[in-house]
């Protein structure tokens, strides 16, 4: 029995529908929690970002007041939407696929509430800290440093809880999805810690100052928000469609694969800068070593899918996901090509620049998470989507969004390269020549908004715990964890 | 895989390797870097940065300048940063040394502003034009993207008191309104102090093989 369970090239839970109804029951408060945060921090974010973008056509907006002058703004929206959104989203997630993998509920539960306070407490004083002017200007890093150990320390919180729940799993097999939240689990910690010692504690000196960064942004785009993305592609697809990962055997490879390269490839970022220029090399030499994980990645995913695209119709989690799995190939394809250094030196500093970590952060995680939303939370809640029209107008909105970006950041860099590197046109004229793709990338954030509102209230209504469509069909009783939290 | 043992390992060398590899490694090359002492006039070079400048650093920095500059001069054949008279050379890792926080920057939805505060290169971007570029930027750049700071600036009735040694002269079209003038802050002077100091001029005789011969073979492919 347990051989065959060895070699098992899918999410193998336990059967019964018992038992993982005693996993949902134990996760659901705790997974809530999260998620509502995250969707909350989704359109505080996303709002905050939308003004940001919208300085950009109309310098005036907003300028009279200190703390929502660009520089300000625009990373604070940047950090609620990493911090507050991501991670919460994440957690959420990669929480309740290992629970469900490792097939164990949920223990000590209250402490996930703890954790979850705890982390958005220091999200909030970090945008606001930001807003204030304690930005630190180092790119993600600008959270000032008082809250560095809020976070840390409810990241443990949840941390622990995520590999204790895999080491006591209850399950033979190891999967895919678990070896990826299992890395991530621990790179997040460990580059966030390295980069603020680094940087803060004990500063390294001169140019080695944006190496460091770099290392860090690199690595929680490949290194967190990728795995994660990751993890849940590999978990829903098989679900969904009642199949085996294709090629499965080429999954560890590319796994192993593709932490080593991503771990090297942050040095990419910095081509032309005045570093070392080893450190580039080094960086790009990682990005084209990055084809072949992701092709096997592809392999596994795409094969997967292959000759059941039909099964999209019926499942608004599959087309998030396949939206996912092309954003992160787009997006590998992305740093593979900002490598060369043709492409980098009229791509590098221009909105394609800024496009190569949305694709990954937005197109390929964020939809991830809404697909593994859609997926979990009828589970956990034991309702229904009250509104199809809604998860209709999120779907189209997100997929109308990322398509208009992703179109409309590349040309409009990729021309706002080639003029910034024509030195015969002044500098007035290409911000005259911007103007309309800064306007058009506005018009793109606004729809992706209008998508993450839908989801808002759709989520309202089916985490609300009076119900009163009657759907549910299991009540269930607040496990005792909340006490915690009252008390 | 299912021996938990042999993922942790992995996944902690994937990681303590790049670790080891990128940062440390980097960290003995750069922190070897020193000043460098003109042999001809004595002077050390780069020059540390003036008190007012280094708090200067600091409003730069809460303020996010960094989201739409750079501070950083790519070299002949890469960019066109030369020809924009953005620097008098490619910048190099030694010209930061002097710096305690660095910013080279990732978007350039404004110039490069490392070296703003050259003269020779920017006739006229004097303290003077950087006041009028924070409080009203298209007083001095019609049609700029760049966003007023005129929160950096106080303005003040003029009556019944001796009209300040700084208040900015401006084009009335931008001036607050008759009997007010527009006095920076402390802060704004310090920003401007630092944005003047920024300039790196020295060409470091044991620097400049990094600038040339990188350059050459690639204007051959290009
Ligand atoms: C929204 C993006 C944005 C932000 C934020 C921003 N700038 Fe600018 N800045 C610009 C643009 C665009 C220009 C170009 C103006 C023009 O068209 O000539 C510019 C021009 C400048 C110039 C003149 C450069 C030259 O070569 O003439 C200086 C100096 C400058 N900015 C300093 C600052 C400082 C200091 C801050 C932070 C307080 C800052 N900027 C924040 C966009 C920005």
């Amino acid at each position: 029995m347990n051989s065959t369970e060895n070699t098992r090239t899918e999410p193998v839970e336990r059967d019964g529908r018992t038992e993982q109804m005693e996993i949902d029951t134990s996760a659901k408060w705790p997974l809530l929690v999260f998620f509502a945060y995250a969707i909350g921090w989704l359109i505080v974010g996303g709002a905050l970002e939308l003004a940001a973008a919208i300085q950009l056509h109309t310098p005036t907006f907003l300028a009279t007041c200190e703390w929502f002058t660009h520089g300000r703004l625009a990373p604070a929206a940047q950090n609620a939407l990493v911090y507050g959104w991501g991670f919460n989203a994440a957690f959420a997630v990669g929480l309740w696929l290992m629970a469900r993998l490792s097939a164990t509920t949920l223990r000590h539960g209250g402490w996930l509430f703890i954790a979850a306070k705890f982390w958005n407490t220091g999200v909030a004083f970090g945008v606001l800290g930001i807003l204030a002017g304690y930005s630190t200007s180092f790119e993600l890093l600008e959270m000032p440093r008082f809250v560095v150990c809020l976070l840390l320390v409810s990241y443990a919180l949840v941390g622990v809880w995520a590999v204790t729940t895999f080491s006591i799993r209850n399950t033979e097999n190891v999967f895919a999805t678990q070896w990826y939240l299992f890395g991530a689990a621990f790179w997040f910690p460990w580059l966030y810690a390295v980069a603020q010692l680094m940087l803060f504690n004990a500063p390294v000196r001169g140019v080695l100052q944006p190496v460091v960064n770099a290392w860090y942004v690199h690595g929680l785009h490949g290194l967190w928000f990728v795995p994660v993305a990751l993890a849940a592609a590999y978990y829903l697809l098989p679900k969904i469609l009642g199949k085996t990962i294709a090629h499965y055997y080429f999954a560890p490879l590319a796994f192993w694969w593709l932490a080593i390269a991503t771990a090297f490839a942050g040095g990419s970022r910095l081509i032309g800068a005045p570093v070392p220029v080893w450190i580039p090399a080094l960086g790009t030499v990682a990005n084209f070593m990055l084809v072949v994980p992701v092709v096997l990645i592809g392999l596994n995913l795409f094969g997967t899918l292959s000759g059941r695209y039909g099964a999209l119709n019926g499942s608004v989690t599959l087309r998030f996901v396949l939206l996912s799995m092309l954003a992160f190939v787009l997006g590998s394809a992305a740093n593979f090509a900002f490598s060369f250094p043709g492409v980098a030196q009229v791509a590098q500093f221009t909105l394609l620049s800024g496009l190569r970590d949305w694709l990954l952060f937005y197109a390929c995680f964020s939809t991830a998470m809404f697909g593994a939303a859609y997926f979990i939370l009828p589970r956990l809640t034991g309702n229904e989507w009250r509104s199809p029209a809604l998860v209709k107008i999120h779907l189209g909105a997100t997929v109308l969004g990322v398509v208009l970006l992703t179109v409309g950041l590349a040309w409009g860099g990729w021309s706002q390269g080639r003029m910034l590197n024509d030195a015969t046109l002044a500098f007035t004229d290409v911000s005259r020549a911007m103007t309309f793709w800064f306007t058009y990338r506005t018009v793109g954030l606004f729809v992706l908004l209008l998508g993450h509102a839908a989801f808002l209230v759709n989520f309202a209504f089916i985490a609300c715990p009076f119900n009163l469509s009657g759907a549910a069909p299991a009540q269930i009783n607040p496990p005792p964890a909340l006490e915690v939290l009252k008390a | 895989m299912k021996n938990g043992l042999v993922l942790f390992f992995g996944v902690f060398a994937a990681l303590a390797l790049s670790w080891a590899g990128v940062l440390l490694s980097a960290s003995q090359q750069l922190g070897r870097l020193g000043q460098f002492k003109d042999p001809t006039d004595d002077t050390i070079y780069p020059q540390p940065l003036s008190g007012l400048a280094n708090q200067g650093r600091l409003v730069y920095q809460d303020l996010g300048c960094v989201t739409c500059h750079t501070q950083q001069v790519r070299r002949e054949g890469f960019g066109a940063d030369l020809a924009r008279k953005w620097g008098q050379r490619g910048s190099y890792a030694r010209d930061y040394i002097r710096d305690e926080t660095v910013h080279l920057g990732s978007s350039r939805v404004g110039p490069d502003l490392r070296n703003v505060g050259n003269l020779e290169l920017h006739p006229g971007a004097d303290a003077d034009y950087f006041y009028k570029l924070l409080y009203a930027p298209t007083s001095v750049a019609p049609g700029s993207l760049m966003p007023a700071h005129a929160f950096l600036f106080d303005v003040h009735p003029v009556a019944g008191r001796q009209p300040s040694a700084s208040a900015l002269k401006l084009p009335s079209r931008f001036a607050p309104g008759p009997g007010l003038e527009v006095v920076p802050t402390a802060r704004a002077q310090a920003l401007v102090a630092y944005l003047t100091s920024l300039k790196d001029t020295y060409d470091y005789p044991i620097e400049r093989s990094r600038n040339a011969p990188a350059a050459k073979p690639k204007e051959g492919g290009h």
